[in-house]
């Protein structure tokens, strides 16, 4: 097999990843919100409404492709794949299992969070290009959100690679083989689930699509698969910080007392997923109690909260690691 | 203050509700039983032998504050009345009950028949009760006496 046919199959592994996790996601998205409602949920389109995700991708598919007239139109176009773009280069640098990853990169995590961080460009773009105020309001208050809580996620991911020595997704999981990086940087966990939910706009912290006052914000006028591709996105953020969580908190691919078991190893990659899905349905479970904030105490949490306590424990762990364990 | 123990409780509660389960009902193929004092429509009480208790006495049609009640009827000469038509305006009713309380005879109540749409604006006249000879009070007297 030559390089270009191995590089086409992962690309396609990738993408086939990222839209089942998307079909999945939303039907599990309605199911959980409904259940935390004591509502039951789509149940109408197949059995238990397995389909109506299935029914509503047609649907977007089959929309028109609406473009406002007053549209900044080369800049609306572009601006859906500049936000799923990034959100698909993310899957690159992550580790399913031991010798399961896309690629192995030295610098995955780092990789990982500088494609998230390019997210807010499309945001941007979009925002702009719809010539319309309430994308503008929610397109600014995205950005300001998403730069605001990259810097307490990069330096809350810290602490584990301080740990493990190592930027490399795989490194970082194997260095968690004993013990999970979750109970000796638990700071930096509450932290890094914080700014995870925060960046990747879920609902606690969902000021830039805050359906009840500005009308879902910048994918306002967007339709059809445009639109479906900024939620896609969403979604597929979703899971890649939760991913990136596991990998960098929860031991990835191990168990607790098992990491040496072969049965354990070769269900590896199913562990992961299933992990990542309790991640998932974390953030969905806190999407579905707490009320959105408002935007300045949203920035005001991360700068005068988030931030200042993540380099406490960055220098902290640092004298930790440094002094301590040698 | 937001970041305090609300955060907690708040999960603690979606959580509880997640245990509880849906509590939908899926109506129309699931149905809750009415209670039984739900008011519905107005509906004519019969006596064993099928007659309505009705003796047309107008009680209902005054009482009623929407005037939803019609009643179409003439007097006989030997004094009994023939009630032509009782008709009942549901689309208009507000189910108050006050020409249930109203009726001397006990002759109407509320039904519990609350699925009321139709696809013609006309169904929503009905005509409960056509044709009914009503025998007065003279030609009760000589049945009793009788």
């Amino acid at each position: 097999m030559n390089d270009a046919v191995r590089i086409a199959i992962r690309i396609g592994a990738m993408l086939a990843l990222l839209l089942a996790n998307g079909v999945v996601l939303i039907y599990m998205l309605r199911k959980v919100l409904g259940r935390l409602h004591i509502r039951i949920g789509p149940n109408r389109v197949g059995p238990f409404g397995m389909f109506q995700t299935v029914a509503d991708v047609v649907k977007l598919l089959a929309k028109e492709d609406l473009m406002p007239d007053s549209a900044d139109k080369a800049l609306f176009w572009i601006a859906p794949f500049v936000v799923f773009v990034p959100s698909f280069m993310a899957y690159i640098p992550l580790a399913f299992g031991p010798n399961l990853a896309i690629t192995r990169l030295d610098t995955g995590v780092l990789l990982l969070l500088s494609v998230i961080s390019l997210i807010p460009l499309g945001i941007a773009m979009a925002a702009w290009a719809s010539n319309s105020k309430w994308s503008l309001v929610g397109g600014m208050r995205a950005i300001g959100q998403q730069i605001s809580y990259e810097v307490p996620l990069m330096l809350s991911v810290l602490g584990p690679v301080m740990m493990a020595g190592s930027m490399d997704i795989s490194e970082i999981v194997e260095a968690q083989r004993d013990v999970w990086f979750v109970l000796p940087q638990f700071v930096a966990f509450v932290v890094y689930i914080i700014a995870a939910q925060a960046d990747t706009q879920q609902t606690p912290f969902d000021m830039s699509e805050a359906e009840s006052e500005l009308i879902t914000g910048f994918v306002n006028e967007y339709g059809g698969m445009r639109f479906g591709f900024m939620f896609l996105a969403e979604f597929s953020n979703m899971f890649i910080v939760s991913a990136l969580g596991v990998a960098l908190f929860f031991g990835g691919w191990y168990l607790p007392f098992l990491a040496e078991n072969p049965t354990a190893l070769a269900l590896g990659p199913v562990i992961f997923l299933v992990k990542t899905y309790l991640g998932i349905f974390v953030m969905m479970w806190a999407r579905g109690s707490q009320p959105r904030i408002r935007v300045d105490q949203l920035l005001a949490f991360s700068w005068k909260a988030l931030i200042p306590i993540s380099l406490t424990w960055v220098v902290v762990w640092a004298c930790i690691q440094r002094l301590v364990i040698g | 203050m937001i970041w305090g123990t609300g955060i907690l409780n708040g999960f603690r509660i979606s959580i509880r509700n997640w245990m509880r389960g849906p509590i939908t009902v899926q109506y129309p193929e699931q149905r809750i039983e009415l209670p039984e004092r739900a008011r519905w429509t107005v509906t004519h009480k019969l006596n064993p032998d099928g007659t309505p208790l009705c003796n047309a006495c107008l009680v209902c049609e005054r009482e009623c504050p929407d005037h939803v009640i019609r009643i179409e009827m003439s007097k006989n000469e030997d004094g009994s009345k023939t009630m032509h038509k009782y008709i009942y305006e549901v689309g208009a009713c507000m189910m108050c009950g006050l020409c249930v309380a109203a009726c001397p005879q006990s002759g109407i109540y509320m039904s519990h028949e609350y699925e009321l749409a139709t696809a013609d604006p006309a169904d929503l006249t009905r005509v409960l009760l056509s044709d009914i000879r009503v025998p007065g009070k003279n030609s009760n007297k000589e049945e009793t006496d009788a």
